[in-house]
């Protein structure tokens, strides 16, 4: 099974070049938006990219010293890191040129080679604190083939007449003439599936029984130390800047699938950071062993998430590519796992008042969607591979590619005609 | 429970004024702003709130964010209403979310559109028959004209018998029912007050966002402060947000796509499948019975104004595969009530409820009660579509995005809601399908066609009576 992955380079541009980069990221995604896509499908393993211009400055413009305006590339791709990387700066020179040249270090004009791009990358890469997938194993070119796999059968099923024949003879039928189409030889082979860990989720269960006494002391202490000092945003939606928000939305809801990106700011201290970290592997926990079938958290909407920390812990930056409007993105996440939400994002400044790590924060769901939108920052550039399938319909598609080549009884032929 | 300031509150977002069969909105535009305070001061004792049940008329009143910069009011505070009423229903971003493109685009609209005059204040004029409406519309009429407010629209609204609307279906079941009010219903349909009125609690416990006074001007004394502890003046509490758009129908094309879909194989129309085919799209048939209840045929031969026929139902229980009521039909992705996604039972609905809106159509043009025999109206028709939320984002705006327009609804492909969601233009590379679950296939109806055309709309602030009177002195 090919893993996707999360590249993430954040690299300083040149003072000088930031207006001419931010102008051309907009002319790319006006290009992009006309079908201009070549140098993104190039690879054929990028299932999104997201280029975002990282100001230096929190929501009020406080500039945070030290740290110069970056420029942040990402992608969400098939394969290893290396590879990945090595396939950006052979086969997107000219891609990579165009974007890097405002950039500090970059190599010269005339000194470019696939070699000094490769080390130009690598030296700014960065790691994510953690990383979810909605439909892990799912390669590119398999997610388009398994789509016109379904495609097909819908239209071999909608065309034909299916009059006193059983499920399990339609399956029969929808198999054999599948099976005799050259383009789709490739179903003969089952998908390699992930599928829930139960013994990892009791290994995590064990951890947390042991760890029980200590993390009631821990949350008990933060509260009482942190939280009930802490200071909310108290902002309602209708308090936010305008002018901000509208600017987001002018990169929303074009498509069926938005993305979010939001440069937050960790709250101080040895123990928000403890509390952070904890959470985010007990995040990986379930992730790896429990969230392998589309959902995040019971949020059935979510292809790709990744959570980053940097400039020496300060700062923390997450990226979600997502089914559906914003409004329903963030309500799944107060009405699904607002204590999840709750426990990770209440470590960074600003977010409603939380008590016991847990609870309060995103509950509150009027401050709560006002500070989201507060610490959204615009995404410059965004490609999505496959804009017109959700991740149901992707878990779907592939379902489809496994069924196929069993030989059902007819109650599971009859669950399996269901997915069309 | 929260009491409501029942007294405060205008009558139309709790009662749909059945009786009053008569209706007449106008769309007015000021032009004189002290005369026209003046106008609002003289008509703000006859404006009927939820505790008044006058006889031959009622009287509401509501306003859009130009409206209120026409009074005098300060951006600072027009910036604090909701952004989606400040800004309109016309931005690229919303047009985008309720599908306003190609006949419907905004640049085309009669009213409210960026090529009309800006209308500023709503009048809804009800009566129990027309002549009664007219004979009070005509002093109202004599009053705003002398205050130098221009009529920019108006529209004559109807209420058919059964609350037929003009495809034929019957309109306007499964209302939510607002907490403290002494409406009665299914349990499940009771909300919370801040649903829909604001300054009382929202189905997230919370008080919602609500325009309060960034700086104060006029004169404040009878405001309430801000439920959220600002310690600044509310202007939002027992008011609330109105929809209002207006939507053509083509009934003909309407009828005759059903037909030509069932046709029999001489060709002829096959009046059972014909509305059966309707029925699915609905969720209902045109009495207003629920598929879920009455999967093969309407029950109500005669329609029946009986509440049995048309509530008390659920999904879970009597159609988890949609065989009875298609995922895809109108009522049942703008209303999941208990199949809100693969939520239990209890929690979906607790979701639900969070994305309702009450709705208070009234139609316009020759009354029609299309059905697969009878189609061809006379005039143009449609309906005024009506409704009232306090967050247009998180109910009017999901219910339209999220659950009508969106064609990856729940495991769904290619399908948008068939009666409200379809593009008369689909996406390039796209297809507009409705999927009726069935065995051992389910059945595909391909090529959906849109009958619905907006032809303008607006976002519109519907005040309380202390801040209509509130208004008068800015």
């Amino acid at each position: 099974m090919t893993r996707q992955n999360p590249l993430t380079l954040a690299t300083p541009i040149k003072s000088s070049e930031i207006e001419n980069l931010e102008f051309l990221l907009l002319k790319m995604r006006g290009d992009l938006e006309n079908g201009v896509n070549e140098e993104f499908e190039n690879l054929g393993t990028i299932h999104y990219l997201r280029l975002v211009v990282l100001k230096s400055k929190d929501p009020e413009g406080n500039v945070f010293p030290g740290i110069p305006t970056r420029f942040v590339f990402s992608t969400d791709y098939d394969g290893d890191e290396e590879q990945h990387l090595k396939d950006l700066a052979a086969k997107t020179p000219s891609f990579l040129d165009k974007l890097y040249s405002c950039c500090e270090g970059y190599p010269a004009t005339n000194a470019r080679t696939t070699e000094n791009r490769l080390a130009y990358l690598k030296q700014w890469r960065i790691k994510s604190a953690a990383f979810f997938a909605g439909a892990p194993g799912r390669t590119l070119p398999q997610i388009k083939q398994e789509n016109n796999l379904r495609n097909y059968i819908w239209h071999f099923i909608n065309s034909g007449n299916w009059k006193n024949k059983s499920p399990g003879e339609i399956h029969k039928a929808i198999k054999e003439n599948v099976l005799g189409q050259s383009e789709f030889q490739w179903v003969k082979e089952k998908a390699k599936l992930p599928s829930e860990n139960w013994l990892g989720m009791a290994m995590l269960g064990l951890i947390l029984l042991v760890l029980l006494p200590f993390i009631i002391i821990w949350i008990l202490i933060l509260h009482f130390v942190h939280e009930i000092n802490d200071k909310p945003l108290g902002k309602t939606p209708s308090q936010i800047d305008a002018t901000h928000t509208r600017k987001l939305e002018e990169y929303e809801d074009l498509h069926n699938q938005n993305q979010f990106t939001q440069f937050l700011i960790m709250r101080p201290g040895f123990m928000r950071l403890v509390t952070f970290f904890g959470l985010m592997a007990f995040a990986k926990g379930l992730i790896n062993n429990l969230f392998v079938k589309g959902k995040l958290m019971d949020i059935p909407t979510i292809h790709f998430a990744r959570w980053i920390i940097m400039d020496d812990n300060k700062h923390m930056l997450f990226f979600s590519n997502f089914d559906g409007s914003w409004q329903q993105y963030l309500g799944d996440f107060i009405d699904k796992s607002g204590w999840g939400l709750t426990g990770i994002w209440s470590n960074t400044e600003n977010f409603p008042k939380t008590n016991y790590l847990f609870t309060g924060g995103a509950y509150d769901a009027e401050h709560f969607l006002a500070w989201s939108r507060y610490y959204q920052i615009p995404t410059a550039v965004w490609y999505c591979a496959y804009p017109n399938l959700s991740i149901k319909n992707v878990m779907n598609n592939t379902y489809i590619r496994n069924e196929i080549m069993e030989t059902p009884s007819e109650q599971a032929s009859e669950k399996f005609l269901k997915r069309f | 429970m929260e009491t409501l300031d029942l007294h405060d509150i205008q009558g139309y977002i709790v009662r749909g004024y059945k009786h009053m069969k008569f209706s007449r909105y106008v769309l007015l535009h000021i032009t004189d702003a002290t005369a026209a305070k003046k106008f609002i001061g003289d008509i703000a004792d006859s404006i009927t709130n939820v505790t008044h049940f006058p006889k031959t008329n009622c009287l509401n009143i509501a306003f859009t964010a130009a409206g209120l910069r026409a009074l005098g009011m300060k951006e600072s505070n027009i910036s604090n209403f909701s952004r989606e009423f400040s800004e309109g229903m016309t931005t690229p971003h919303r047009q985008r979310l309720l599908a306003d493109f190609d006949s419907s685009d905004p640049q085309k609209w009669r009213w409210g559109g960026p090529n009309n005059t800006e209308p500023h204040l709503l009048l809804m004029v009800f009566g129990t028959d027309e002549p009664t409406t007219l004979s009070y519309y005509t002093q109202l009429e004599q009053q705003f004209t002398a205050a130098g407010m221009k009529d920019i629209f108006q529209i004559d609204g109807l209420t058919l018998k059964f609350n037929k609307e003009h495809f034929g279906f019957r309109d306007g079941i499964s209302q939510p029912i607002i907490k403290g009010t002494d409406r009665n219903g299914p349990p499940e349909d009771y909300v919370n007050a801040g649903e829909f009125i604001m300054g009382y609690k929202n189905e997230y416990n919370v008080y919602p966002d609500t325009p309060i006074l960034e700086e104060n001007q006029g004169d404040v004394s009878a405001l309430p402060l801000d439920p959220m502890g600002t310690g600044k003046k509310d202007i939002g509490r027992n008011g609330s947000y109105m929809v209002l758009r207006q939507l053509q129908q083509d009934v003909e094309g309407y009828w005759t796509f059903m037909n030509e879909r069932t046709k029999n194989e001489d060709g002829s129309v096959n009046v059972a499948e014909s509305n059966k085919l309707a029925s699915k799209m609905m969720g209902r048939w045109p009495s207003g019975a629920p598929l879920v209840r009455f999967p093969d045929k309407d029950p109500c031969g005669e329609d029946k104004d009986d509440d049995y026929y048309t509530k008390f139902f659920n999904y879970q229980d009597n159609d988890k595969d949609g065989l009875k009521c298609p995922f895809g039909s109108h009522i049942r992705r703008t209303n999941p009530r208990d199949n809100f996604e693969d939520n239990g039972q209890k929690q979906s609905w607790k979701l639900t409820r969070r994305h309702r809106v009450i709705r208070r159509a009234r139609l316009y043009g020759c009354p029609i009660a299309g059905s697969p025999t009878n189609f061809i109206p006379e005039t143009e028709v449609g309906l005024m579509f009506t409704c009232f939320n306090s967050d247009i984002s998180r109910q009017f705006e999901f219910i339209s995005y999220t659950w009508a327009n969106y064609p990856k609804f729940l495991q769904l492909y290619n399908d948008p809601d068939p009666v409200t969601g379809i593009r008369e233009v689909p996406v390039p590379g796209t297809e507009q399908n409705f999927t009726i679950p069935d065995t051992p296939v389910n059945k595909y109806i391909t090529g959906m066609k849109s009958f619905i055309t907006t032809r303008g709309g607006a976002y519109l602030f519907f005040p309380s009576i202390t801040t209509i009177n509130y208004l008068t002195t800015i």
